[in-house]
């Protein structure tokens, strides 16, 4: 397959999802900080407002909430738009609308609103950005019902992710990672798209299963590979999507394996690794040897200092020890 | 105060302990449910734990010393107490063991106890008088167990109190009951245990030479003793069948090729395990126990499986005990057997895995025996003795051909079992063996 061997970046095959969503339906539209003149905070709407005019790739003063609702209420009247935020630390300000309005936005109306919107931008810290600008959202706005989240991992993902994205008719959040943007990887040329709630195994193995979402999978893939040179087979999981979640695909592995790692760079209090970590108490209980160990960023907020920050976050290291101390080696 | 630890009462029958090894030494800081000794009582060898804690103030008996139920073997200080204070406020000259204690302290400056503490898990399954923590694992008395361990020890029939535990807390994990079931997490390292058959190989010792004079280890004492008390007290007699086992070695041969990926290795001791516990069913009496003035017929069907030990330990024989045989399958009573049996071998059995058996069953079938009889095993009403199936010239359907027949020989109890109710036991006995399926469903 010759399509395979094409090799383009995270935020390549992210502007690919969109322009390719935006030549087949005219409702969908991008708006945001910097989208159009500038080309992107991070260029990934580079060229987007050559190919689609003003009227389509719109710039948006800094004012978040303003713009989240002006979508909003653009989705409910029957456009597709797709917001981006500079960073998911900025879309707090925007709560109210994210989380009180569009998710409820069906429910509230008695299904006479539907809101097909894509919020997406970088999440996650690691760039030295300081407490306020190093949010990882997933803990905090997977507790929401009535919303999606997706959080791609690789160049492959984010574009098959995205286009589910838009042309869902509930909201999704998407989670992108300015620390992968750069990250090449192949993605065919031809149309493509992931369904929601459906796990990639990005490694098979036998002894230990490790679950991750986003960045941290590529840490649990580097530990893995540590691993496998003591002979330790780790199965790394992408959930890929954090609602729907793909407990199914999970509870296979652990039975499997017997053992379970949750990586997560949410915080361990409330977060997606704890409820992993329970959906997996609940359906394979008798099937684990140990319990379930979690793998989170340090329960404090980010820390400035380079040195600092990175000894918050997961890594393969933390990852490494989790798991022998799950399989009993340690 | 300073505490006294007294030799225990380890069984019923027990009236002095030999103290086999220390795993501390004076001045040590014990834990309570830390083992500090073995003794050697007339049954087994057994951990003593302490159920308090302190530092060693005094070892008051030499490994070796003989010393009767409830004499002082050793003082702990309490915290915030000294070594000097402790010792003196047991006193040393009122004491029924000042003689022991004279000789030991002589001796115990210079005598370090003669290996290292290599473990101090407590073990409290080997002291009767811990109703609740029969659990092998912790010292809370709170068994610590994967569900996934939990899971694989219940499909396969494991007693966990087997089961010592290799995680933290001493929990037992999955590696644990694979290891009790003799089966490796890596199929291509799967361990060999020695199943029942290879006991023949321990027969031979080099140890024993002619013309040598052997000191008698408490084992043999009580074997002795039981033994003679049965042969002097029970009027024994003897009934005797011989059973065609043609079909039994064929279903255990389709069985264990069908269940050898699970690991299932049945042995005919299984099967008639199984035979002897339904029979029992029908023939209660043989569940009865001779009470002088009345008979106590027993509630529930243990089966006494005589499981001879190994030469190098001393060799001696013990008699494990499956429980509610009656209500156990095949692949449990199977399971059960090679963990007991090979813990009889190893480490040992603890009290509570030899007590209670209301029937025992003999099997010198491993080294080609034809005919045999046994020895009841006291208070059991009966015992059965049991031969190799072994190919002879037999008439079947009025044929003469080659078959596998298997003698089972039954001692019984004539106080409570009359000679025909013997027979008619070896009787339903002969029909389930011979008739295998019975024992499936």
């Amino acid at each position: 397959m010759a399509v395979a061997s094409r090799q383009i970046q995270y935020r390549e095959a992210l502007r690919e999802a969109m322009s390719e969503e935006m030549r087949r339906d005219k409702r969908v539209f991008l708006m945001g900080e910097e989208v159009a003149q500038y080309q992107g905070a991070y260029k990934v709407s580079q060229g987007m407002l050559e190919e689609f005019g003003d009227k389509r790739v719109i710039d948006t003063p800094i004012s978040e909430n303003g713009f989240a609702g002006l979508g909003i209420g653009a989705a409910m009247m029957g456009l597709r738009p797709i917001i981006e935020f500079m960073s998911w630390s900025f879309s707090l300000v925007a709560a109210d609308q994210i989380l009180n309005n569009a998710p409820k936005m069906l429910y509230m109306s008695g299904g006479q609103f539907a809101c097909p919107i894509v919020f997406r931008g970088n999440d996650g810290a690691g760039g030295q950005l300081g407490s306020t600008h190093s949010w990882t959202v997933e803990g905090l706005f997977a507790n929401v019902p009535g919303l999606r989240i997706a959080i791609p991992s690789t160049p492959y993902d984010a574009k098959g992710l995205l286009k589910t994205a838009i042309r869902c008719n509930d909201p999704v959040f998407f989670l992108e990672s300015e620390r992968m943007l750069g990250n090449k990887g192949p993605v065919p040329e031809e149309e493509y798209l992931i369904p929601f709630g459906v796990a990639d195994i990005k490694r098979t193995g036998k002894d230990c299963t490790l679950v991750s979402f986003g960045r941290p999978v590529h840490f649990c893939l580097e530990a893995a590979e540590k691993l496998a040179e003591e002979g330790i087979e780790c199965e790394v999981i992408d959930g890929r999507t954090i609602r729907p979640l793909d407990i199914d695909t999970i509870v296979e592995s652990v039975k499997k394996t017997n053992y379970c790692v949750v990586v997560d760079q949410s915080w361990p209090f409330g977060s997606v690794a704890s409820e992993v970590a329970t959906q997996v108490y609940e359906r394979a209980m008798d099937y684990l040897d140990n319990r379930v160990f979690r793998v989170c960023s340090d329960d404090v907020p980010a820390p400035y200092s380079k040195v600092l920050e990175q000894a918050m976050l997961p890594n393969p290291g933390k990852i490494i020890k989790a798991v022998k101390q799950a399989m009993y080696l340690e | 105060m300073a505490i006294e630890i007294k030799m225990p009462r380890l069984s019923d029958t027990m009236e002095a302990g030999t103290l086999v090894k220390w795993y501390v030494k004076e001045g040590e800081q014990v834990e309570s449910g830390q083992v500090l000794a073995d003794i050697e009582t007339d049954k087994a060898t057994m951990e003593m734990p302490t159920y308090d804690a302190g530092k060693v103030a005094k070892i008051m008996l030499k490994a070796g010393a003989n010393v009767a139920v409830g004499e002082t073997v050793l003082i702990l200080a309490e915290e915030g107490e000294t070594v000097e204070a402790a010792i003196k406020s047991v006193g040393t000259g009122s004491s029924p063991t000042s003689e022991a204690k004279s000789e030991a302290s002589a001796a115990d400056s210079s005598k370090e106890p003669e290996s290292s503490p290599t473990t101090t898990t407590a073990t409290a399954s080997a002291t009767p008088t811990s109703n609740v923590a029969s659990s092998s694992n912790g010292t809370t008395g709170r068994m610590l167990i994967s569900p996934l361990a939990r899971r694989i020890a219940e499909e396969n029939g494991l007693d966990l109190k087997l089961i010592t535990g290799s995680g933290p807390q001493g929990r037992i994990i999955k590696r644990d009951v694979l290891a009790a079931l003799g089966q490796d997490e890596e199929p291509e390292q799967a361990s060999t245990n020695p199943p029942l058959s290879t006991l023949s190989q321990m027969v031979a010792s080099p140890s024993t030479h002619l013309g040598d004079k052997i000191a008698l280890s408490n084992m043999r004492q009580t074997i002795a003793k039981r033994l003679v008390e049965s042969k002097n007290t029970i009027p024994h007699y003897q009934v005797s069948v011989s059973v065609n086992a043609d079909l039994l070695l064929d279903l255990r041969s389709t069985l264990n090729e069908q269940l050898a990926s699970q690991n299932v290795k049945l042995s005919v001791n299984d099967f008639l395990v199984r035979a002897c516990a339904l029979a029992i069913h029908l023939h209660p009496s043989f569940n009865a126990a001779w009470k002088g003035d009345s008979l106590q017929i027993g509630e529930h069907v243990n089966i006494g499986v005589a499981v001879a030990l190994p030469e190098e330990r001393g060799g001696g024989l013990v008699v494990a005990t499956l429980r509610d045989a009656d209500r156990k399958g095949l692949r449990q009573i199977s399971a059960e057997t090679k963990a007991l049996a090979e813990k009889a071998r190893g480490k040992g059995l603890s009290l509570e895995e030899m007590s209670d058996s209301t029937f025992t069953i003999s099997n010198l079938g491993m080294y080609e025996v034809d005919f045999f009889t046994a020895i009841i095993n006291p208070p059991n009403a009966a015992i059965l003795a049991v031969g190799a199936a072994m190919k002879k010239p037999v008439v079947r359907n009025d044929e003469l051909t080659i078959g596998h027949e298997m003698s089972c020989t039954l001692s019984c109890d004539h106080r409570i079992i009359d000679g025909a109710s013997g027979a008619r036991f070896l009787s339903t006995l002969k029909g389930m063996l011979e008739n295998p399926a019975t024992l499936l469903v």
